[in-house]
């Protein structure tokens, strides 16, 4: 009961902080540099009717309002997903983002489920092995993993596997002109998919390999692990049961982060390798000076990584039913 | 046993009295066993391999960065495409064994140099722009005179035929049909995509791209040519009368020709945007743009001059007593003359380098010898910007954690002494500055910020958003800690005395949990430098031409240059790899001294 009290607390404290970032939102869309009147109006207007029908313009646009009022405004058309005009597309933005949108989420989604299917088993392992040889050449591998920022290994796998090795496009989403259904459009994008989430993968699991690791030995040193060996239990359950469920906390809270990080990350990723993703769009976006665009991304990422903190404390209440939570 | 004797000796009456009180032990044997915690943590990194590893790694590279430029000075605005993806390497000035003394003449081209023996057989070495350069055509006969350009060479051979090879586009390899129906050649010039000769009677002829260097030969002057020198845009020529002209049409920095030499004139030569001219009573004229210091002649060798040569940026002369002299642009040792033991003959010198032949055809040069990491698309070399580049990289990462590092103690320290109310507060404003999105944030804020103001500013502008963003971690950590201390019995006796309140979380809370900062500090080091690196390699960071890694890589983002000049992308690649690395391995091991417990992990 408290529990699930708590979590409408979160929720409603959470969607107070989304209206907070909004208002720094709207700063940033007031900042921007242009004056959208006179982007609006045609070049060759007679000077006599230019203040009238800038003045018109400026109504219709509802610039004659108080500030507050504009921002009322404003952010009622973000929520109903109507995120303005885009000069570049010519067309609305929530029309132009659907495709890009998926490519992003499809891309981080796929280097999630990596990183979780190695990062996690390896940082147990190393746990149970403490110190052998085998933990300390993965604790190198993983120290140089996160150190080394992703655009650095992109270039590396560019070179290695797309030129020297060409088993994978260099870039793109799909090859150029392929028409294809089913399982041959699957691979198509597989294969284009591989070096990006390969490229991605390897920082998310340097630190998660490495948090998995250290609260895996924190949990393995605990009483209840001697008592629940001595009971008999196999060392299966005993690490994977007992022990691992102690040692997510950490590991969730910093998933979390990794995770909110993976989707900004992504950015440069998809500038390297043309990911036809809301990274890529933005940085055109703002080269191509196409604010509203640009917004609606920077939107994207902020529900993103509220949502981000939404399931960490949902997370918490999940694996750990001693969690406190009133503070 | 003899060393603890010595010490007793010399210990004073005082100390033995003290000790005769304290009852046995000696005072150094004391002072060892009591340590204070930082001695502890000082003690415990230093036996840490990998993070000593880590410190010296990353503190060679910061020496490199900070020392080196001094030595190797770099011009950011400075560009040459002549010199444009040299791959690394040095060996540009090693004259070949068959070549040393029996060297007849030598030529210099923008990376390599080609010469001729007394027996007219040609070499070539140093780095090639062009594979088509090594192949050599077949017979050709006794050569005389040869000449190397930006990407092709042209000889003379004793039947007075011109043989050219190297680059052979852009109307390089057709040779005017005067010169190939038997005019009568005497010297040949490859220059920047043209080539020129001039014939016996005076004529000069040219070919290649002309759109480059567009000759115009004022009245008198075709036909009448004794000598000729030419750089990137213009072709200066000195008749046989010796007068001087610029072979163009417009009037410009060229044509800007003192009038008291005319008809005195011995040699010319040009260096980029400068002309120099020797008369015959051994003085030195020069006119034209004084860039990196290419008319700031030595006064000594005015009166002596007998022969000039012209490099980009420097001059070469001979003198009469057989010396060699040399000034200009200094940024590859090109007016570091070598010492000579014979009179000279002959100088050359091209582009960076600088060669010169003695009386018993013994070859001297200087100049430019190649490049550590080669250059870049823009003829910048790569070794120095990465010393730039990290330097930049650095400055920006630190202030930006110096920053965030100051906002997190304050906040944190308030927030935690506090508590309640001002608690709540503080910690929701962490919150939301955590859960705005780091990396596009900061790339929205730095496009639109960053439109309108000067270089200087673009780059305190990065370190400052980089700051504004990453404190929420810190302020964290030392909330946490603060919290910890504050019910411990020393602040009650702070409070007891009266002290204020600021000065209890800044001068006794504060140092308490200043090692939790230190190491926090170090990896946030590493994180705003990764920060920075991604920014500037995607162009919202700090821009050309200043050097950061991060934008030395961004040139260096398609797969031709992933593939064919690998050195503009591996080398900052590794150097930055590097650096995070170490800073890491410093900042676990500064951890696991601090805290024992973790070292079991």
């Amino acid at each position: 009961m408290r529990k699930g009290r708590w979590l409408v607390k979160r929720l409603i404290y959470i969607v107070f902080v989304f209206f907070i970032i909004s208002i720094l939102m709207f700063a940033i869309y007031k900042a921007l540099p242009g004056d959208p009147v006179k982007m609006m109006m045609s070049d060759n207007v007679k000077p006599e009717v230019y203040q009238q029908q800038y003045d018109t313009i400026r109504k219709q646009l509802g610039l004659d309002q108080p500030v507050p009022v504009q921002y009322v405004k404003w952010i009622t058309n973000m929520l109903r997903g109507d995120f303005g005009y885009s000069t570049e597309y010519r067309r609305a933005v929530k029309d132009v983002i659907g495709v890009p949108m998926r490519n992003t989420v499809l891309l981080n989604l796929f280097s999630m489920v990596v990183v979780f299917l190695i990062a996690v088993p390896l940082g147990i392992t190393q746990a149970v092995k403490k110190n052998s040889i085998f933990d300390k050449v993965v604790q190198v591998i993983t120290i140089v993993g996160y150190s080394v920022p992703s655009f650095v290994i992109a270039l590396l796998a560019i070179y290695v596997f797309a030129i020297k090795i060409p088993i994978f496009p260099i870039s793109g989403v799909k090859t150029a002109g392929f028409e294809g259904t089913g399982i041959a459009a699957f691979l198509d994008a597989a294969k284009h998919m591989a070096l990006p989430v390969l490229v991605m993968s390897v920082g998310g699991i340097g630190s998660i390999a490495r948090y998995v690791r250290a609260s895996m030995i924190d949990a393995l040193r605990m009483d209840y692990i001697k008592t629940a060996r001595s009971k008999g239990l196999r060392e299966k359950v005993v690490i994977y049961v007992h022990a691992f469920r102690n040692a997510l906390i950490p590991i969730v809270t910093v998933t979390t982060w990794w995770l909110i990080g993976l989707f900004g990350g992504s950015i440069v990723i998809e500038t390297i390798f043309l990911w036809d993703g809301l990274g890529k769009m933005m940085i055109s976006g703002l080269n191509q000076r196409d604010f509203s665009v640009v917004l609606a991304m920077q939107m994207f990422y902020v529900i993103l990584s509220l949502l981000g903190n939404v399931i960490m404390d949902i997370a918490y209440t999940l694996v750990d039913p001693r969690v406190r939570l009133e503070n | 046993m003899a060393e603890k004797n010595k010490k007793k000796k010399s210990s004073t009456a005082q100390t033995a009295a003290k000790r005769m009180l304290l009852g046995g032990g000696t005072m150094t044997e004391e002072q060892e066993a009591v340590l204070t915690p930082m001695q502890m943590v000082f003690r415990s990194f230093v036996h840490d391999k990998v993070a000593m590893a880590g410190v010296i790694c990353f503190l060679f590279i910061f020496l490199c960065c900070v020392v080196v430029p001094f030595f190797m000075p770099i011009d950011m605005y400075y560009q040459d495409v002549t010199q444009a993806n040299v791959a690394p390497g040095f060996g540009m000035l090693e004259v070949p064994k068959g070549l040393q003394g029996n060297a007849k003449q030598i030529a210099i081209g923008s990376t390599f140099s080609v010469g001729i023996d007394e027996e007219g057989n040609v070499y070539e070495w140093g780095r090639f722009p062009t594979d088509k350069l090594k192949k050599l055509p077949s017979d050709m006969g006794k050569i005389t005179q040869i000449s190397a350009g930006l990407d092709h060479v042209v000889a003379l051979n004793e039947d007075g035929e011109v043989i050219t090879w190297g680059n052979d586009r852009m109307g390089l390899s057709s040779i005017p049909m005067e010169i190939r129906m038997g005019e009568k050649i005497v010297e040949v010039y490859a220059g920047y995509q043209f080539s020129l000769a001039l014939a016996e009677d005076g004529t000069l002829y040219n070919w290649g791209n002309s759109y480059l260097v567009d000759m115009k030969f004022p009245e008198g002057v075709q036909g009448n040519i004794a000598k000729f020198d030419a750089n990137t845009d213009i072709v200066m020529v000195m008749t046989k009368d010796g007068r001087v002209a610029a072979l163009t049409g417009k009037s410009n920095t060229y044509t800007a020709i003192p009038e008291e030499i005319q008809g005195h004139v011995v040699d010319i030569a040009v260096s980029d945007e400068s002309v120099a001219a020797v008369t015959d009573d051994g003085m030195v004229y020069t006119w034209g743009n004084n860039i990196k210091k290419s008319q700031n002649l030595p006064e000594e060798i005015l009166g002596h001059v007998t022969a000039i040569e012209g490099g980009r940026y420097h001059y070469v002369v001979t003198l009469d007593d057989g010396s060699v002299q040399a000034w200009g642009d200094d940024t590859f040792g090109q007016t570091r003359v070598p010492s000579v033991s014979a009179p000279v003959k002959t100088i050359v010198a091209g582009y960076y380098g600088s060669y010169a032949i003695d009386e018993n055809d013994k070859v001297y040069s200087w100049g430019l010898d190649g490049y550590l990491m080669g250059t870049d698309d823009f003829g910048r070399d790569i070794f120095r910007r990465l010393l730039k580049g990290g330097r930049m990289t650095m400055t920006v990462g630190a202030i930006a954690v110096i920053i965030s590092t100051f906002i997190g103690v304050i906040v944190g320290g308030v927030s935690g002494y506090k508590g309640g109310k001002v608690d709540n507060l503080l910690m929701r404003l962490t919150e939301i500055v955590s859960s705005l999105p780091f990396l596009p944030f900061a790339i929205i804020l730095s496009a639109i910020i960053g439109n309108s103001i000067s270089e200087t500013q673009r780059i305190i502008m990065i370190m400052i958003i980089l700051g504004l963003l990453s404190w929420p971690g810190i302020a964290r950590l030392v909330r946490g800690s603060v919290l910890a201390e504050r019910e411990q019995e020393f602040v009650t006796a702070a409070k007891a005395l009266g002290v204020k309140e600021w000065s209890i979380i800044f001068r006794h809370i504060l140092p308490n949990v200043i090692t939790v900062i230190i190491v926090n500090a170090t990896l946030d080091f590493a994180t705003c430098m990764l920060t920075e690196s991604s920014l500037s390699f995607i162009g919202f960071g700090v821009t050309e031409p200043n050097a950061t890694w991060g934008n030395m890589l961004n040139s260096a983002r398609s797969a031709t240059v992933i593939e064919n000049y690998w050195w503009r992308w591996v080398f900052p690649a590794l150097v930055l790899a590097i650096c995070t690395i170490s800073i890491n391995c410093i900042g676990d091991g500064l951890r696991d001294a601090i805290d024992p417990k973790s070292k079991e992990r």
